[in-house]
């Protein structure tokens, strides 16, 4: 419910975003900044998850954070109030994801690396050795279905889910039920090793 | 054996946070916007200023022949022609396209590499073809009012470097491009195949 209403209320200043610029003239850099923020705090966990659940590392989870939000803001103007702007960012996220490959020639890791464990020693409780463990485990599913999982894992509404990976509602119920039983048999088969 | 309602329990104990903060995303902004506006700016100058040199040794030396001023017009036009050229890729970087389906961005990358080596291969060889055409016309007049070993040394100079340039750099550049365009298209056909609808 917190979540719904959070995204309508980043959506409302959104829609009022322009006659809101137009009434405040030299602020509005200022009001962009603020808009930003409250955008930035809304919805970079999430964006984490997903760059994160994607590349299966942090130092390039962390890259492409910066990078996707760096797109958000030079698109901010541009912005099309007819979507939700968690769908446009996670979109942007995605596509980000995509091109990073592309760039960087870097790929997506098949494992987590131990780094990320061993770099939190003894602190590492046993609820994170878990979420590293669902991470090795996410990180074993192809790039697409790992977009996929990190956005259903997150509760993001399906509707949502499928306007952004741009796959039919129906489809993707489909396909989520098959990743669901891919994930959950790849982390039980990982916890028994 | 965790069922999936279980692992969702996990995902959602996970305390990791990402260590982005909004004034680091600010700070960056603000460097890339620089440094792409000061990088266009610098090549743009740098071209206007060949292009004023050129105009300026038009105006200043009377030359007589037609194929010099031919040579000049084409020197200007390749120098306008590498102006649009470097707006119209700049314009490209086109961030309306991020918010697309990720099937049609993946199109559009690769439509957009695709244009890129073009512009690498075909569009290079035109340029290399006219300004090389370009030297040839301006050298005849020059042939004529400077000695022979001169004008022999300044063609020698001239096409050995254009040689260089297109024969070696480019190939060498062309090479790295298209393994790289090769390996993206393969990696991003095995992503859009998974997005696909019809594989259900």
């Amino acid at each position: 419910m917190q979540k719904k209403k959070r995204c309508g209320s980043i959506k409302v200043n959104i829609c009022n975003k322009t006659q809101y610029f137009k009434s405040k003239g030299q602020n509005k850099s200022l009001s962009k900044e603020a808009l930003f923020k409250e955008i930035f705090q809304a919805n970079s966990k999430k964006i984490y998850h997903l760059c994160y659940g994607y590349t299966g590392d942090d130092e390039s989870a962390n890259d492409l954070v910066q990078e996707t939000f760096i797109k958000v803001w030079q698109n901010l103007d541009k912005f099309r109030n007819q979507a939700l702007i968690s769908t446009w960012i996670y979109r942007i996220a995605v596509n980000t994801c995509l091109s990073y490959l592309r760039i960087e020639k870097r790929h997506p890791k098949d494992e987590l690396t131990d780094h990320i464990i061993e770099t939190k020693g003894e602190e590492v409780s046993e609820k994170n050795e878990q979420v590293s463990s669902l991470y090795k485990c996410i990180a074993q599913l192809e790039e697409g279905e790992r977009f996929i999982i990190t956005m259903v894992l997150d509760e993001l509404p399906y509707a949502e889910i499928a306007a952004i990976s741009g796959i039919s509602e129906g489809n993707l119920r489909v396909k989520i039920h098959r990743i669901k039983q891919k994930l959950t048999e790849i982390y039980n088969k990982y916890e028994r090793f | 054996m965790k069922d999936f309602e279980a692992l969702k329990v996990i995902w959602h104990n996970q305390i990791t946070l990402p260590k982005v903060s909004q004034d680091a995303v600010f700070k960056k902004i603000q460097k890339t916007k620089n440094g792409l506006s000061r990088r266009l700016l610098f090549e743009i100058v740098g071209m206007g200023l060949a292009a004023t040199a050129i105009i300026a040794v038009w105006w200043i030396i009377p030359f007589n022949m037609w194929t010099t001023h031919l040579a000049m017009t084409i020197f200007l036009a390749c120098c306008i022609y590498y102006i649009i050229a470097m707006i119209s890729n700049y314009r490209q970087i086109n961030y309306d396209k991020l918010i697309d389906k990720p099937e049609d961005y993946i199109t559009y990358l690769k439509k957009y590499k695709q244009e890129r080596y073009v512009l690498n291969t075909r569009k290079y060889t035109v340029y290399s073809i006219f300004l090389s055409t370009g030297f040839l016309l301006y050298f005849i007049e020059i042939s004529l009012t400077t000695p022979l070993w001169v004008t022999i040394l300044a063609l020698i100079f001239t096409f050995s470097w254009a040689a260089f340039s297109y024969f070696v750099s480019m190939r060498i550049y062309i090479i790295r491009e298209e393994s790289k365009l090769e390996e993206m298209i393969r990696n991003l056909e095995r992503i859009q195949k998974q997005f696909d609808d019809t594989d259900l």
